[in-house]
């Protein structure tokens, strides 16, 4: 390569050592507030999921009609984050064919519709730029409501194991009718007239949606802030690589030139 | 599963933005449950209920009791005296201003007559909740 090409290549090269390396000072800054968002609704849904744990609720093993709800985002640059979602989905999706799904996020719509595209009921998008609130989960949740009843609801996310790990998780909500049929709903003086069950099924999925999309954001966040680390490595090794490239072509030119004045110069004589 | 004694209640306090009591050991809380005011002490049956805009008043074995206004949400008494309170919001009631109630409360009013429904519908829970929230802080 010329000179001039070396320059340029090691120039751009600069220039997205630059923005990743910004990218992933943004990550860093985000990843407290994401952490917090995160354990606060962890603490939120322990409230629930200790009352069916006692009252052991499970989901039946046939379902009629199974929703699957998949949480992921809108932007990319964050490592598999999406791709594990969209594996662990298809997943679900060959065990129980006729399911449907929502999908929220535009990177896991348009890798499910790639391949499931009949099965996509709803998607969203919009949400995951900021740490998500409980008035984003009751939207979505209470949007999801209006498709009608579902036997078996599943939320899929991406749980946030430590500061370099996530995992593909799900989370299950609980239809009124699963509710009832707890075996150790008995332990437990519910009033009649209250629609508890109802309440209580609507309330969990709002905070499965919150809680699955507070641990996405954190394992986004930290997926990203690794990806960018990574990439600002890579292109700092680069750069060693073209400078060195670039002294080496630059001094070869230089001794050329001299070769030809001396040359020159000898024949002169 | 760890240690429980039954005789001391534990309450958990959570709202999705934060939690304010985990676990922590009391000796009563009075809920705002929906069909009624009602204390709950240690070794109470276990139920769930839900709750209705108010204050949720927590009384620490010291006899010092801290109060919250809630938004709603719910309440689930578990075997062993475990108390968790799941609300939407929750907040003490010192950090509400009287006057700020009384212009938004105002305002829902104006709107609860209006014609459109879901602006009516919104007003009419907003007046529901402040009202609480009125009589709570006074």
């Amino acid at each position: 390569a010329t000179l001039r090409e070396i320059e340029t290549r090691l120039k751009s090269i600069k220039n997205i050592e630059k923005i990743t390396n910004t990218m992933k000072v943004v990550a860093s800054t985000r990843m407290g507030r994401a952490q917090r968002a995160m354990a606060s609704s962890r603490a939120f849904r322990e409230g629930d999921s200790d009352f069916f744990a006692t009252a052991e609720t499970s989901t039946p093993e046939t379902a009629e009609k199974t929703l699957i709800i998949a949480v992921s985002s809108d932007k990319g640059l964050c490592g598999s984050i999406h791709s594990q979602i969209a594996k662990a989905t298809r997943a679900k999706l060959q065990e129980t064919p006729n399911a449907d799904v929502v999908t929220i996020g535009d990177k896991i719509k348009a890798q499910m519709l790639r391949t499931h595209s009949s099965n996509v009921v709803l998607s969203f998008n919009g949400v995951g730029k900021e740490a998500p609130t409980f008035w984003e989960a009751s939207l979505i949740a209470d949007e999801i409501r209006k498709l009608g009843d579902y036997d078996k609801i599943e939320v899929m996310y991406n749980k946030f194991v430590s500061g370099v790990a996530f995992e593909p998780s799900v989370f299950p909500s609980f239809s009124p009718i699963s509710i009832e049929e707890s075996p150790k709903l008995s332990e437990f003086e519910l009033e009649e007239d209250q629609a508890i069950p109802t309440s209580l099924s609507q309330i969990s999925l709002t905070n499965a949606i919150l809680n699955a999309m507070a641990e996405g954001y954190a394992s986004e966040i930290s997926a990203r802030r690794n990806a960018m680390d990574n990439a600002s490595k890579n292109a700092g090794e680069m750069i060693n690589k073209y400078s060195i490239l670039y002294n080496r072509t630059r001094q070869a030119v230089i001794t050329n030139e001299l070769v030809d004045i001396i040359t020159g110069a000898s024949s002169l004589d | 599963a760890e240690a429980v004694n039954p005789d001391v209640l534990k309450v958990s306090l959570v709202a999705p933005h934060q939690a304010i009591f985990t676990n922590k050991e009391v000796s009563q809380v009075n809920l705002p449950a929906s069909s009624g005011e009602m204390g709950v002490l240690a070794n109470h049956v276990p139920t769930v209920e839900e709750l209705a805009p108010g204050v949720v008043e927590v009384i620490e074995s010291s006899g010092t009791a801290s109060k919250y206004f809630v938004s709603g949400g719910f309440a689930s008494i578990l075997p062993g005296s475990k108390l968790s309170i799941s609300t939407v919001e929750a907040h003490p009631l010192d950090a509400f201003s009287s006057e700020n109630i009384k212009s938004l409360l105002a305002e829902a009013q104006k709107n609860a007559s209006s014609a459109d429904e879901t602006v009516a519908a919104e007003a009419a829970i907003e007046i529901e909740v402040l009202e609480a929230l009125q009589a709570a802080v006074h």
